[in-house]
């Protein structure tokens, strides 16, 4: 019973459409942000498209006629899995890192970019891609030839009024897979991209495959049999020998199709990661990294169950239909045969299915290594045209018809001379080529291009000689004698027995001969043969990846400069050339982002080569590494710029940490150097002297800003040394040294032709300097204390970011031995100071201490002693030297004079006054002048000393006559002195008229007298005395004073004194007088 | 007492080493000679011996992937929290 045509083109045209509904939404919802595709279900199913139309029916058709061992080919994947988690993760973050979009991008990335990889990788991909396209291909049209009821021909023939249509269903379906491919895997022609709608229709075809099979599989071991049990029981009854055969595995090899376990198991590992749309939705369409978990057990137990039929399906198909003829279509034929056309339709679907998810994939895949090293190659030479990013992504397209229409070919000249299982071998054994480059790539870093094209191109052309043109023999296009007497006739080349190994099935021996040219050309080539620098950059990248957390924590450090900038706009139109404007502007604002940007809108010199890469890594999303790495290499080369390698100032192996060793023993020596000394003369010289020595220098200056702000040259070492001057060359470097105190950052001129016109480096010029930089001298958020400068004449570049991290250092450390140096000349020249400060004050003191002595020698020692009077007198100053004085001057024995006076002040000037007044005194007293004229005459002779030295003088001058008992007394404005009368409870003042001396020549003093009696003390004091005060700031006052005078009026007159200065003492609390106090006692006896 | 075999377990299962061996392991099993022990065409209880040795081998091998992708998802866990610490 067969369904018709009608139908089957009926539910094939809507099954298409539901799967492109599906893939729209997908791609819908992903423009929305919400991905239902972005999940490790999804991820695990669309990795089962490694299951194709060869699984669905191939596995059945192989099952029924070699047996258990076609489950070989999903065993070796499920296995694979368990290294998934190393290996695949590893690939993808590679993948991620470097915008990778194919394997033969992969390959060509690790190997230095290289195109000529590459283009090889496509090639044989291609080649070895179209068997298995042929398979799927031929797998539809002969399911759906079963399915509509028509014989096996390559075209339906309708029978048309009069003439005959004809519909070629392999080339409709071709035509079909091409467009779906087109419209959901070539959108845009990003290729890194992930591509929703077609994952997502993969995932759903996926779900169908195992589905359909799942419900054959249960017709035919529980509706037709009776269970698992039935069915063997059965079939080992009816067919002993043939049971046997199928479940067991032919170590032998007695069966000439049979292909030995070992060598299925091995290129299905491979496969499963090295078929170009296996790499494709593992790797290029990955979502996420935590995926793989979750597929490492999901995707190989889609495998056990999609196989878990196999077998009941055969051995039921062989029972039912009675032969293992056609076997192929089991699925197919056994539910048409027994009635069940729905789910024979399922089947069909279900093989469809396969077919379709294959062939998308795969078609994107290839037509994306197409694009990127056979066709980028022609036009990275053209001039870029605004009309490129079109065309691009039309080739892209064209290149997907191309993979499909490749196969189609081969469907139709091999055909049917294989089968299905067979013919997918041919491309397994292609895409087990990449395995030597692929893990040797990942984990040897020896491994390297020329090996790699040499290991890859044996390997194809032995894949090519021994089993593609044997397929080609068999199929009769090229002629079987090829195949029977190898060519020439030279039996040693027979491609199917090379060099005599017979007995070999075909898979084996062309595997084992293509592995072994493929490998050993691959590692004796990379031990041959010296890796150049580019490849050196991506095995840093490819095998330090692991390495990357480690890394991270260390700056990256740059070795390439770019000799002349570019800027961000130039490389943005670039990139528009190539990938279109929006895109372009996209992908440039993501860049920036956060990073800091001159006035000039630029990224620093020092991240150029980054920008750089970043422009190549965009365009390799879209274009692939090696035409991206052409398109920026050739666009700076018109830009008359290049990258260039940083002279590596430090010279040796990078040791493991971010730091040279030269750079730590730079460090270690300048820290010597600034430790061993304080003369910052000596650490500067020493230091400019280790920069010299230890880099390619040749002039290094220090500069450091005075107090004032000024800069100047302390610091000179190195070649053209001359004095420095305004016509100096060095000074044509201010502007620069100016913006580095401003903005405290160092200003290198890597190229000093290349340096901006504003800045007039003439004289520099000619002085041979072609790179310099100037570095700020500071402390680490301080202001700039100087400029360390440096200049090369030989090298242009040598200033890298790391060596001017390492000068800036080196500027911090001076910067500190400045500021302590300059911290502890500031603080001995306080201490000398100080010291200067206090030895001037000793020697005043001791000056003050002779002034004293001799100011106290002035006053008279002790009293004269006079018959019927007793006198006493003191004078104890408050400073060294004071202004009081006091004296007796005995006439006879019988008259005396006395006189106490206060000269204004404590000063030196006071106690000099007190010196003359002592000598004009003298001089007065001989004369038997009365005390007013005495006192008068003083003032004339002192008022213009005084008047000068702006001092006055209190006196009161007394003679006393003892004959008469008369006291004779002037006063010039001092304390008026008192009187105890023996028996009287009360003192009595002496006052007389008179102004204070040095106020106004010709005063005229009063002169009075009063006569004493026995027993009468009289007190002459000055106002330290009654202006002493206590704590609660009252004065000792004339109170006091009388009533202690009367307490002690008995005393003798020294005693007297004494105890006055010691009752002030009691008073004030302190031992030392605020002001000078002296006290002259007469007391009549 | 279970609780810490189990944790034992997958601590072990964690090591690159544990990966190695049983991926090791994987590929001597499905070869020849080991194939050698089920290649007979005898039958247990009707179902043939290379059938029924593939088909109970395989789902377990899987179950062991599945365990060592726990202890993935363990140690990713532990991972996290101590960085949220």
């Amino acid at each position: 019973m067969k369904s018709g045509l009608v139908p089957a083109a009926l539910i094939s045209i809507i099954y298409t459409l539901l799967i492109f509904l599906i893939a729209w939404y997908a791609r819908h919802r992903k423009e929305t942000g919400r991905s239902i595709v972005g999940n490790p279900y999804v991820y695990s199913l669309s990795i089962a498209v490694y299951c194709t139309t060869w699984t669905f029916y191939g596995s059945v058709g192989k099952a029924a006629t070699t047996g258990i061992d076609f489950l070989m080919i999903y065993l070796g994947p499920s296995l694979t899995a368990f290294s998934w988690f190393f290996l695949l993760r590893r690939i993808i973050k590679i993948s991620k890192e470097n915008n990778i979009t194919s394997i033969a991008d992969f390959i060509s990335l690790r190997y230095g970019k290289s195109p000529w990889l590459g283009a090889l990788v496509t090639l044989i991909a291609i080649l070895g891609i179209m068997p298995y396209i042929a398979l799927q291909l031929k797998a539809v049209s002969t399911s759906f030839f079963l399915i509509s009821g028509f014989n096996q021909t390559q075209s339906i023939h309708i029978p048309h009024s009069d003439t005959e249509l004809s519909l070629p269903v392999g080339l409709l379906l071709a035509i079909i897979l091409s467009l779906f491919s087109v419209i959901f895997g070539a959108r845009t022609l990003v290729s890194s991209e992930r591509h929703e709608g077609l994952i997502a229709a993969v995932a759903f075809e996926s779900l169908v495959k195992l589905a359909s099979m799942f419900a054959v599989g249960l017709l035919v071991t529980y509706g037709l049999f009776d269970g698992f049990t039935d069915i063997f029981t059965r079939f080992s009854a009816q067919y002993p020998d043939l049971f046997a055969q199928l479940f067991t595995l032919d170590s032998a090899g007695k069966n000439p199709d049979y292909i030995p376990t070992f060598t299925m198991f091995f290129m299905s590992m491979g496969a499963i990661m090295l078929l170009p749309r296996q790499f494709h939705v593992m790797v290029i369409e990955n979502s996420d990294e935590r995926h793989i978990t979750k597929a490492m057990w999901i995707f190989p137990a889609y495998l056990f169950l999609i196989n878990l039929f196999v077998m009941p399906i055969a051995l039921g198909g062989i029972l039912i239909t009675g032969s293992a003829a056609g076997a192929d279509f089991f699925v197919i034929s056994v539910p048409l045969t027994t009635g069940n056309n729905t789910i024979a339709m399922l089947a069909f679907l279900g093989g469809l299915s396969a077919a379709a998810g294959m062939v998308m994939v795969e078609s994107v895949a290839i037509s994306t290594m197409l694009l990127n090293y056979i066709f980028m190659p022609i036009i990275v030479r053209l001039t870029p045209q605004a009309w490129f990013p079109h065309l691009l992504i039309n080739l892209k397209r064209l290149g997907i018809f191309l993979v499909i229409f490749m196969g189609y070919f081969y469907y139709r000249v091999v055909g049917d001379s294989f089968m299905l299982v067979n013919m997918g071998m041919i491309s397994f054994s292609a895409a087990s080529q990449f395995l030597p480059a692929m893990l040797g790539g990942l984990y040897w870093n020896r491994g390297n291009k020329a090996g790699a094209i040499t290991g890859i191109l044996l390997g194809f052309l032995t894949w090519f000689y021994t089993l593609l043109l044997p397929s080609f023999s068999r199929s009769g296009w090229i002629g079987t004698e090829l195949l029977t007497s190898g060519p020439f006739g030279i039996g040693l080349l027979k491609p199917t027995e090379l060099l005599g190994m017979s007995g070999m099935d075909l898979w084996s021996h062309s595997l084992f001969w293509s592995m072994l040219f493929n490998i050993s050309g691959y590692i004796v080539c990379s031990i041959l043969f010296k890796q150049n620098e580019h490849e050196l950059d991506q095995i840093r990248k490819f095998i330090g990846i692991f390495d990357l957390e480690r890394r991270r924590s260390y700056r990256h450090t740059e070795t390439k400069r770019l000799s002349k900038p570019v800027t961000i706009t130039k490389f943005t139109n670039l990139m528009a050339k190539f990938i279109g404007e929006p895109d372009a502007h996209r992908a440039i604002f993501s860049y920036i982002g956060n990073r800091e940007i001159d006035a000039s809108g630029n990224v620093s010199e020092f991240e150029l080569p980054d920008l750089k890469r970043f422009t190549e890594k965009t365009l390799a999303g879209s274009v692939g590494a090696a035409a991206a790495g052409a398109i920026v290499d050739s666009f700076l080369s018109d830009m008359g710029s290049r990258m260039e390698s940083v002279y590596d100032i430090f010279s040796t192996v990078r040791t493991s940490l971010d730091q040279s060793r030269e750079a730590l023993f730079v460090r270690l020596k300048a820290s010597e150097i600034i430790n061993r000394t304080l003369d910052l003369q000596i650490i500067m010289d020493d230091l400019l002297n280790l920069l010299l020595k230890e880099f390619k220098l040749d002039v290094a200056i220090i500069q450091l800003s005075s107090e004032n702000g000024t800069l100047t040259v302390r610091s000179y070492q190195g070649s053209n040394r001359r004095p420095i001057s305004p016509k100096h060359w060095f000074v044509e470097s201010r502007p620069y040294n100016d913006m580095v105190l401003l903005d405290r950052k160092a200003h290198i001129i890597n190229d000093i032709s290349q340096a901006s016109g504003t800045v007039k480096l003439e004289q520099t010029v000619a002085e041979g300097i072609v790179s310099c930089a100037h570095i700020p001298i500071l402390r680490e958020g301080e202001a700039a204390i100087g400029i360390l400068s440096v200049f090369s004449k030989s090298i242009p570049g040598l200033f890298t970011e790391e060596f001017i991290g390492l000068l800036a250092s080196l500027a911090g450390q001076l910067a500190q031995a400045v500021t302590i140096v300059r911290e502890i000349e500031a603080k001995d020249r306080e201490r000398f100071q100080k010291d200067l400060a206090q030895l001037e004050h000793a020697r005043v003191m001791r000056d003050m201490e002779i002034a004293q002595q001799i100011q106290i020698s002035l006053l008279p020692d002790e009293a004269p002693e006079l018959f019927g009077i007793e006198m006493g007198g003191r004078c104890i100053s408050a400073a060294h030297v004071g202004g009081d004085y006091y004296d007796f001057f005995k006439h006879d024995d019988h008259s005396v004079d006395m006189m106490i006076a206060d000269v204004s002040g404590h000063s030196v000037g006071a106690a000099l006054i007190m010196a003359e007044v002592r000598t004009l005194l003298r001089a007065l007293v001989n004369s038997s002048l009365n005390a007013s004229t005495i006192l008068h005459t003083l003032n004339n002779q002192l008022h213009d000393d005084l008047t000068r030295a702006e001092l006055f003088i209190t006196m009161f001058y007394a003679k006393y006559d003892s004959t008469t008992g008369r006291l004779s007394y002037a006063n010039a404005g001092h304390n008026h002195p008192l009187i105890r009368r023996k028996d009287v409870a009360s003192c009595m003042e002496l006052d007389a008229e008179g102004l204070i001396i040095g106020v106004k020549r010709s005063v005229v003093f009063e002169e009075r007298g009063i006569e004493l009696f026995k027993g009468d003390v009289v007190l002459f004091y000055t106002d330290g005395l009654n202006e002493a005060t206590n704590a609660q700031g009252e004065f000792f006052g004339t109170e006091r004073i009388c009533d202690h005078l009367g307490s002690v009026s008995h005393l003798p007159a020294n005693e007297i004194i004494a105890s006055f200065y010691k009752t002030v003492a009691e008073f004030t609390g302190s031992d030392t007088f605020q002001d000078d106090i002296s006290i002259v006692v007469l007391k009549i006896i | 007492m279970l609780k810490r075999l189990r944790q034992k377990l997958l601590h072990r299962l964690q090591l690159p080493e544990s990966w190695f061996i049983f991926f090791i392991l994987g590929i001597i099993m499905m070869n020849f000679p080991f194939l050698h022990i089920f290649n007979k065409p005898d039958t247990i209880f009707g179902i043939p011996l290379m059938f029924l040795y593939l088909f109970i081998g395989w789902p377990f091998s899987i179950f062991v992937i599945y365990l060592f992708t726990l202890t993935f998802d363990h140690s990713d866990d532990k991972h996290q929290e101590t960085r949220q610490q």
